[in-house]
């Protein structure tokens, strides 16, 4: 049958004209002395060279990557455990579900300025509450380890796309599956082990792929709205400076070799994480 | 685990989950201006819808709403289109076309958006769509995201195949079998991939930023962001505004919420 082919055409030429060719060309740039002022210059990997002796890029790498090390495990762990917890029907489930839900519908900006609210050192209620139970009371986007743990604790919020496919996989499983491990004496935490977790591994796989390459390119929004990279840089992540280099300050080139590099970052990471989840699939029997 | 232990589970999930929003629908109700020090401010004083008024007044929030409903009302439908046609497409394609459909959507989705910003801007200036909704629209094209397509690939791929043979030996060909055979067994993830469409289209930030400077065109996130720049220390105008701008996403998920969260075990959806 042919006619498939025109069903996938229009994602194949919008994936071809708005993703792939303009991905690409900036790869292409990557290689490119390219500014406003001067005209383009073949410049090879001067760009990427130059990277490495930036002292402002490694600190945006490490930011990145410290996000990442931090938001993807609390943002996994956060779906998993709300759809292994609110998988069944149970009173209060189905409300669970939508608060659970919710944060993920706000718009970033409007989210942004929530948290610009709540984390307030003068009337946010965060500190309020702290101060209600005698806690210190961190001054949250003054420091650079508060204004990470901020954004950090903001994406921990908005897992709902996560928890919806989680929760899709686990409703999945087969109840005869369990009764069996009832019957033959197996306790919560040896299912979860045994059971439960390698057979939502594919599932949690492409979650976590997913959720790797989010935390590595969306981190933008919130450093930009809420903290704009500071303080001090510590917010400062990879998309950011990328978006000050190409748009403030006009050096296209040197911003693809950027994003060209967090694109690399990206798929070895994907890579170790695929290369993981295969060997501990395979320990684990499934 | 206990049969009182899931329910309080989902008790402190529901606090914990709607206790920052709670703030985003309070804040807005104090008056306008400086919040008093210290208080803890879940509740305000004296309820007002003053900082309403005057987000209102600061910034056109009204013509920026309509704004952002027609956009949401070309993209989200048409990428849902776009995404479940795909879907269905790579799952019927021949095994080796099928891996390579999969695999290049897998390696579309690692690529960082910040390495689309510039090209997209240079190739929506040529087509002059620069100032129009077309750059907002446009994702639209490639379903959003390719994770949307992939979603609605392996929703498909848990159909039973039976289906579509028996489709097939009745002359359907591919549009027949998704529309009268496929498509409405995996309707859980047609509602959710809709929902998951709009909230990334209602809440783009970074489109409009680059390729919309006409303040008539200007979508809600623009609005906010303009509200934010002028008076940075109003907290209710700002929730106020934000609030504004979460209700119809907030309202759009409702509708269409029971559809794709609420159901056990329902066919289709990642299910079968």
């Amino acid at each position: 049958m042919r006619s498939e082919r025109w069903l996938l055409a229009p994602y194949a030429l919008g994936g071809l004209v708005l993703l792939a060719i303009p991905a690409a060309a900036t790869f292409a740039v990557a290689f490119l002395e390219l500014d406003l002022l001067a005209p383009a210059e073949w410049a090879g990997i001067d760009n990427f060279r130059a990277l490495l002796e930036d002292p402002i890029f490694r600190e945006a790498l490490v930011n990145s990557l410290t996000f990442a090390a931090l938001a993807v495990p609390l943002r996994l762990l956060g779906a998993l455990g709300l759809a292994l917890l609110l998988h069944e029907r149970f009173r209060g489930a189905g409300a669970a579900r939508t608060a659970a839900y919710l944060p993920s519908v706000v718009p970033d900006i409007a989210y942004a300025l929530l948290w610009l609210f709540l984390v307030n050192p003068l009337f946010g209620p965060i500190n309020a509450a702290l101060g209600l139970a005698g806690l210190p009371q961190p001054g949250w986007l003054t420091t650079g380890a508060g204004a990470m743990a901020t954004i950090v604790l903001m994406s921990g919020f908005t897992i709902g796309e996560g928890f919806v496919v989680a929760l899709a996989a686990r409703q999945e499983l087969p109840k005869e599956l369990y009764e069996l491990a009832r019957v033959e004496g197996a306790g919560v935490l040896h299912t979860l082990r045994r059971v439960t977790l390698p057979l939502m591994a594919p599932t949690l796989t492409l979650l976590a792929v997913r959720d790797l390459a989010f935390s590595l390119q969306v981190s933008f929004i919130p450093a930009y709205l809420l903290t704009d990279g500071g303080p001090d840089r510590a917010t400062l992540f990879l998309p950011l400076y990328a978006f000050d280099v190409g748009f403030e300050q006009f050096r296209y080139g040197y911003a693809a070799a950027m994003t060209l590099t967090l694109f690399a970052i990206t798929a070895v990471l994907v890579g170790v994480q695929l290369w993981v989840v295969r060997r501990w699939r395979f320990d684990a029997g499934a | 685990m206990k049969a009182t232990a899931r329910p309080i589970g989902a008790l402190l999930v529901a606090i914990l989950f709607l206790a920052p929003l709670s703030f985003l629908v309070t804040g807005g109700l104090r008056e306008p201006g400086l919040l008093p020090a210290g208080g803890f401010p879940l509740l305000p004083e004296r309820v007002t819808l003053d900082a309403y008024e005057r987000a209102f007044a600061l910034v056109p929030l009204g013509r920026q709403l309509v704004n952002s409903l027609i956009v949401a009302a070309i993209a989200v439908p048409l990428s849902v289109l776009v995404a479940s046609w795909a879907g269905f497409a790579m799952m019927l394609l021949p095994r080796r076309h099928r891996r390579l459909a999969v695999g290049s959507s897998l390696v579309l989705l690692m690529v960082p958006l910040a390495a689309l910003w510039l090209p997209r801007f240079v190739l929506f200036r040529a087509v002059g769509a620069i100032d129009t909704y077309i750059p907002l629209i446009a994702p639209a094209l490639l379903g959003m995201s390719p994770f949307y397509v992939l979603l609605f690939y392996w929703s498909y791929r848990r159909v039973p195949r039976d289906l579509f043979d028996a489709g097939r030996l009745e002359g359907l060909g591919a549009y027949g079998l998704w529309r009268r055979v496929a498509a409405p067994l995996v309707r859980p993830t047609t509602f959710a991939v809709a929902a998951l469409a709009f909230v990334t289209t209602w809440g783009n930030f970074i489109d409009p930023v680059l390729f919309v400077n006409d303040p008539d065109l200007a979508t809600l996130p623009l609005g906010l962001r303009s509200l934010a720049a002028l008076g940075p220390t109003s907290f209710p105008v700002l929730l106020a505004a934000a609030l504004v701008a979460t209700l119809p996403a907030a309202l759009a998920f409702a509708a269409v919420q029971r559809r794709f969260l609420q159901s056990t075990r329902e066919a289709g959806w990642l299910g079968r």
